[in-house]
């Protein structure tokens, strides 16, 4: 069901947001969560709130193109074997049920966030870790994400399942990104990125319709290192200054082709007509959660005693 | 059930004492008298190798891509005729004003027996889709991961008498020295009667039902026999019961031998030349000195019959007919599979089930819509604290 015509064009909305959220500047780079009500702006995919010719009772209620980045885990994984509409469609339920017990944050690759889980083995029964997301992964209720820290001089990195239910708490203490999406390179890194103080105050937004791209470069130990940093295309480290033989070699086996191949894209993304069923089909649901939860926090001090 | 014991690589010196001791307890444990070979070599350690039943199971055909000769042709033969629009439109309506008014019943307006259930009855069926996985979590914090069936629009399509039955193909093979059981003919996923031969169609006309794509049999005791046009739903099964699950596994297509029964092959380096995933030797050169049947080889792996016995349902959802059990069933996912209950006699049903099976409340109420296993967390509840 390759239609090119709309492929093009989810391509341009998809270049466009992306520009928008990875653009890299020396000033400061950001991203603008757009309202709900999407203005149609030059260039950009337009996304019709209502049916033009049809009278205002038609109205088509469109999740902002944001979710896909703010809820990636909603999106099934693309395997066509596995698929199936109808079992998603009830993990998605499942999925919105847990959230309404528990927040789960926005948060990106890059983010520092504190997780408390229920530990049996700890002393309160409840064990805390703080940590900066260096990968998050997984579909539905699969959904992961890995914390690290670097705590007594020693690397730390855990696992955690979104929607496990022992997950009592997750906090997003700083909401950024950074310049790559999986920052599987501070294992080589000087333990001074991956360190962050375990009682960190979660910190205030200045501006909140924006997400900070941090534009930190790291600094890698030397060698030798876990992966081959080089073959990798990393925007977020510094220059590795490796011998120029290392370089011959990655262009010996880097692909290069791989970005023009529009069917090894269409295979490994949801079509963008699905992406748009399954939010508009979950976006008003996460809206009445995230009002509950607002009234709730500013209840709060009443309501707690 | 006992275990093979096949020796592949045939050399004397492998042999390891306690192959005596443990062939020892497969003889007691062997159904079947087979006989054993007993085989003396030079180094003086004793060999037992069963190898008729091995010889029994190759010989058994296991899959066949042609349907029993007994059955109906199903699908239409015809190419795609070029009908005009016009005359698509009228074959549409004649098919719906011939099934329009026999549209299946509800229970209450079937008559059906009031029939009592006892620890021996053995009740339908059911056809599901496996449609794939789902990680679910105990009260403890443990995952389970859970497959989600979704039970298709299953209606009976006859029920044939114990006697009958006993007097068919598969009947007077099943029941030789045993009582015989009825037989209900099940059928899902409804489909257009174009697509199907009409003698497939007959099939369903006595009955009045739309053409199925899928049938099944179910054996059942006389007391758990159905009349035609009975639907059945994923409330014919009990939160928390045993099932058994009965699938065709996925097919591997032509394999190897490290794939298919798991053997070590060859090192990788060190020298290897040309056997890395071989399977080696097959056969020893002394006694009977020929290849024996059933030596395991590369071959079509996968697509066959099997059961996966005492699956626990852990969720049913009587909105979306679905089912959740705990573990997994043979197939792929999207593939059909066979739901009955379970013949383990531990997990049997001690209470009487919906029986012969489930019909919604006479009242008008709704049944509960999401019915979970007390061992379940509930996903709208609140965090596990341990």
């Amino acid at each position: 069901m390759l239609r090119r015509a709309v492929l093009q064009t989810f391509r341009q909305g998809l270049a466009q947001s992306f520009f928008k959220r990875y653009a890299v500047s020396l000033t400061e780079t950001t991203v603008t969560h757009q309202p709900i009500e999407t203005s149609n702006e030059a260039g950009e995919r337009s996304v019709p709130t209502q049916k033009t010719g049809d009278e205002s009772r038609n109205t088509v209620v469109v999740a902002p193109p944001e979710f896909r980045f703010m809820y990636p885990e909603f999106l099934p994984d693309p395997a066509m074997e596995t698929r199936n509409r109808l079992r998603e469609k009830l993990e998605r339920m499942d999925m919105l049920q847990r959230r309404s017990v528990i927040e789960i944050p926005e948060f990106y690759t890059g983010s520092i966030m504190a997780v408390t889980v229920a530990d049996a083995n700890s002393p309160n029964k409840f064990a805390r870790f703080v940590g900066i997301c260096i990968q998050r992964g997984g579909s539905g209720l699969r959904a992961w994400f890995i914390l690290r820290n670097v705590v007594d001089k020693q690397g730390v990195e855990i696992l955690y399942e979104m929607y496990c239910p022992l997950i009592q708490k997750i906090e997003v203490l700083r909401l950024e990104r950074r310049l790559d999406e999986s920052l599987l390179y501070l294992r080589d890194a000087l333990p001074e990125y991956s360190t962050f103080p375990l009682d960190m105050e979660p910190e205030r937004r200045l501006n909140n319709s924006v997400v900070p791209i941090n534009p930190l470069k790291v600094k890698l130990r030397p060698r030798p290192w876990l992966e081959r940093w080089e073959r990798q295309n990393l925007q977020g480290v510094e220059d590795l200054n490796l011998p120029q033989r290392f370089y011959d070699k990655a262009e010996k086996v880097a692909k290069p082709w791989e970005k023009y191949d529009l069917m090894l894209h269409y295979r490994k993304t949801i079509p963008a007509e699905e992406q748009e069923k399954i939010f508009a089909e979950i976006h008003s649901q996460l809206q009445q959660q995230e009002l509950k939860r607002k009234l709730r926090r500013r209840r709060g001090p009443d309501n707690e005693q | 059930m006992a275990t093979r014991i096949t020796d592949v690589h045939g050399h004397p010196s492998c042999r390891l004492h306690f192959w005596w001791m443990l062939c020892a307890v497969f003889v007691h444990l062997e159904e079947t008298c087979s006989s054993l070979e007993f085989v003396w070599n030079s180094s003086g350690f004793g060999l037992f190798f069963n190898h008729e039943q091995i010889r029994t199971m190759s010989r058994v055909k296991r899959r066949t891509t042609h349907p029993p000769y007994w059955h109906v042709l199903k699908n239409n033969q015809r190419d795609d005729e070029k009908i005009s629009s016009d005359n698509l439109c009228f074959v549409r309506e004649v098919i719906q004003d011939k099934y329009k008014n026999k549209s299946p019943i509800k229970g209450s307006d079937l008559d059906i027996e009031k029939t009592v259930w006892d620890p021996k009855t053995k009740r339908s069926g059911v056809i599901a889709r496996n449609i794939g996985v789902q990680h679910m979590w105990e009260k403890d914090g443990k995952k389970v991961i859970c497959t989600v069936l979704h039970v298709l629009d299953n209606h009976v399509v006859r029920y044939v008498p114990p006697e009958e039955y006993a007097k068919s193909v598969i009947g007077t093979k099943m029941f030789k020295n045993r009582k015989p059981l009825g037989c209900l003919v099940v059928g899902a996923e409804a489909a257009n009667p174009d697509r199907f031969t009409r003698q497939y169609c007959s099939l369903f006309d006595e009955v009045g039902l739309l053409p199925k794509k899928r049938l099944a049999r179910f054996i059942v005791t006389p007391n758990a026999a159905l009349p035609p046009c009975t639907p059945l739903t994923a409330g014919h099964f009990v939160i928390g019961q045993a099932v058994d699950v009965y699938g065709k596994t996925i097919d591997y297509g032509f394999q190897g031998v490290v794939k298919r029964w798991g053997f070590k092959g060859g090192p990788a380096s060190h020298g290897a030349t040309k056997f890395h995933r071989r399977g080696g030797t097959i056969g020893t050169g002394r006694d009977k000195a020929r290849v024996w049947p059933g030596q395991k080889m590369p071959g079509h792996m996968g697509s066959e019959r099997r059961f996966n016995r005492g699956l626990k349902i852990v969720r049913i959802n009587m909105k979306y007919n679905i089912i959740y059990v705990k573990g997994t069933v043979p197939g792929p996912t999207n593939s059909i599979v066979q739901i009955f209950d379970t013949i383990l006699p531990r997990r049997r049903f001690t209470e009487a089930p919906p029986h012969p099976t489930y019909f919604p409340p006479e009242d008008g109420t709704l049944p509960q819509e999401d019915i979970w296993d007390s061992s379940l967390h509930v996903f709208g509840s609140p965090s596990i604290s341990v």
